[in-house]
């Protein structure tokens, strides 16, 4: 009972947190002073094609009605609204017309998610695993060596990483490439090794700096952790190193770490951006670049609720799956 | 069974601090023995040399502390100095905590805890007999078989302190040392615990050492009481006799210091006189 009382509750925040991201990336453009229809009929009047007042009101009124942008601001949030929740649909590209944005949003999409869930999966297992060793036993040479090493990376921006990855590996040394080309058929072995061969600088720019701040962290609760009484109860039992550190100093370091994973998603979401922008990745991040330097209010919308969407949903997945690891949440 | 002689054991590494002075005494086998004595007075510290416990810069500077476990189960006799203890831990000896809420992993589940380290000879039989003796060990002490499947924050304080003394005795073990083991608990439920520790002693014939500050406690359970004081013992005997005829001063003013149902108690600064 309690378990389904702290589903619903988590479910209703995730909703309320979807509801508010969406309506402020509605409001926040319109306060702007640019509009895109008259943009648009600027751009068409630019290019010579002569109407008169009625054929250009009848344009305006059939843009307004493709854009969405149709009656007044409460009539076009609650369609704006209603759109997305019940067709997810968020109109046509202004950019690459008439593909809708969805297509391209659906496109890009697996390619942001595979990166990013390889890239923070090996980040967080990696991480932990050495942070927990390096814990456990902290006077000794490997443990400070990757400590020190931890420190050195974790405080690189992304994109500063990113940027001296490729310059050492795809132009001093010509061993990845410098941007993102997939050749192969679907489903295709050449495709697969491409696109891990593509993938593998921008992964390891993320897995890098993540890595270093997972090591800390872990590091932090280890050294916590063996002064627990029930630590010291395990050994007094006589209970192995091996054992200890895999029932009762793992779990409860672990536990921590999955909420900072949940904190951490948001932040690594951005840093993945940057990393698809500079090594020309066909991902989400590529195409909020596209949509912001092409003005294209439709795919910005698009692009943006889907991150935002996908980050709370990241979140909530993570806070649904803590209760099953920690039965001091889940019998309370 | 313990033989403790001439032990000095402090802390540090660099310097060392000295916590148990020139301290002798010894654990006969089938008894319990009580220490008592004040906060600082070296009697967690001696227990931790008895036991074996050497981490945190705890060391003997002189004196050794040996052991001889003999085993009727398999006829074997094994000696020992208690820095070579730790093979023998949860075997030949266990030990009861100090009852707080942090010495159960919070993540486990109390069958878990109860098996989690349990010697060979005591495992053996299928996972459900041994549940099934487990559950009927805990019911000697109060306690339902529901609270195996319960984890450490669903119990009350009474019952954890009531699992950790039936997770050490069920190891049957040759020795059990308890720190404390009721010091956090109400007098209803410590009364009832102190009976059960009695009840396994005599029982399973080992030997029980008992460390308290707390007289009354000595009182109603020891067969012998060891006064400590400033890191030395300052008196030992049959515990009958220690309160009956107390011969060091400190121990007087222990003595005298408790409540009495007739009369007043002897107001006086406890250990000035020592």
């Amino acid at each position: 009972m309690n378990l389904l009382r702290y589903i619903a509750g988590r479910l209703v925040v995730y909703i309320l947190v979807v509801i508010f991201a969406l309506t402020v990336l509605f409001f926040v453009p319109r306060l702007g002073p640019t509009d895109p229809v008259e943009a648009m009929l600027a751009k068409v009047a630019s290019q010579g094609a002569y109407m008169d007042a009625a054929q250009v009101d009848a344009l305006r009124q059939s843009l307004a009605d493709t854009f969405g942008l149709d009656g007044s601001l409460w009539d076009q949030y609650g369609a704006f609204i209603k759109r997305i929740v019940l067709t997810a649909d968020f109109g046509p590209s202004l950019s690459m017309y008439p593909t809708p944005v969805m297509e391209l949003i659906r496109n890009a999409l697996p390619w942001t998610f595979g990166l990013l869930l390889t890239s923070t999966l090996i980040a967080w297992v990696l991480g932990n695993f050495v942070g927990l060793l390096s814990g456990w036993k902290p006077n000794s040479t490997s443990s400070r060596v990757m400590e020190g090493i931890a420190i050195c990376l974790y405080p690189i921006p992304y994109y500063i990483l990113a940027l001296l990855l490729s310059i050492l590996f795809s132009y001093i040394w010509k061993i990845f490439p410098l941007t993102t080309t997939i050749r192969g058929a679907p489903w295709s072995w050449e495709l697969i090794t491409s696109v891990v061969w593509n993938s593998f600088l921008p992964a390891m720019s993320i897995v890098i700096v993540v890595f270093g701040w997972w090591v800390i962290s872990v590091k932090a609760q280890t050294t916590a952790l063996k002064e627990e009484e029930f630590v010291r109860y395990a050994r007094l039992k006589g209970l192995g190193d091996a054992r200890i550190l895999s029932r009762y100093v793992l779990p409860n370091a672990i536990l921590p770490q999955i909420t900072f994973l949940a904190l951490q998603i948001g932040l690594m979401f951005n840093g993945s951006l940057i990393t698809e922008i500079l090594f020309d990745y066909p991902g989400l991040g590529l195409l909020i670049y596209t949509a912001v330097l092409q003005g294209d209010f439709n795919l910005l919308m698009g692009t943006i609720s889907l991150s935002v969407i996908a980050v709370a949903t990241a979140t909530m997945i993570i806070d649904l799956i803590y209760p099953l690891l920690d039965p001091r949440i889940r019998h309370r | 069974m313990i033989t403790v002689d001439n032990v000095t054991v402090g802390y540090g590494t660099a310097g060392f601090i000295k916590a148990v002075d020139q301290v002798s005494l010894t654990i006969n086998d089938n008894e319990i023995l009580g220490i008592a004595g004040e906060s600082g007075s070296g009697k967690s510290t001696l227990m931790r040399a008895v036991y074996g416990d050497f981490s945190t810069g705890l060391r003997i500077q002189s004196g050794t502390v040996t052991g001889r476990f003999e085993d009727a189960r398999t006829g074997k006799v094994i000696e020992a100095q208690s820095s070579q203890f730790a093979p023998l831990w949860w075997d030949q000896l266990s030990y009861i905590p100090q009852g707080s809420m942090s010495v159960l992993n919070p993540l486990m589940k109390i069958e878990a805890q109860v098996v989690d380290g349990l010697p060979a000879r005591e495992k053996q039989g299928s996972s459900r007999a041994l549940r099934q003796r487990i559950a009927d060990f805990l019911a000697g002490f109060g306690l339902e078989e529901t609270v195996l499947d319960a984890y450490p924050h669903q119990l009350s304080g009474g019952m954890r302190q009531r699992v950790l003394v039936a997770i050490a005795a069920f190891v049957n073990p040759r020795l059990i040392l308890a720190d404390e083991p009721t010091t956090a608990l109400d007098v209803v439920v410590q009364k009832k615990i102190l009976l059960m520790m009695v009840e396994i002693q005599r029982r399973q014939r080992n030997s029980l050492v008992l460390v308290s500050h707390d007289l009354g406690v000595h009182y109603q359970i020891t067969d012998r009481l060891v006064i400590m004081y400033q890191g030395r013992i300052v008196e030992q005997g049959p515990t009958a006799e220690v309160f009956a005829n107390p011969q060091h001063d400190y121990t007087k003013n222990l003595i005298a210091s408790l409540p009495r149902l007739h009369g007043k108690r002897a107001v006086e600064v406890v250990g000035a006189s020592a």
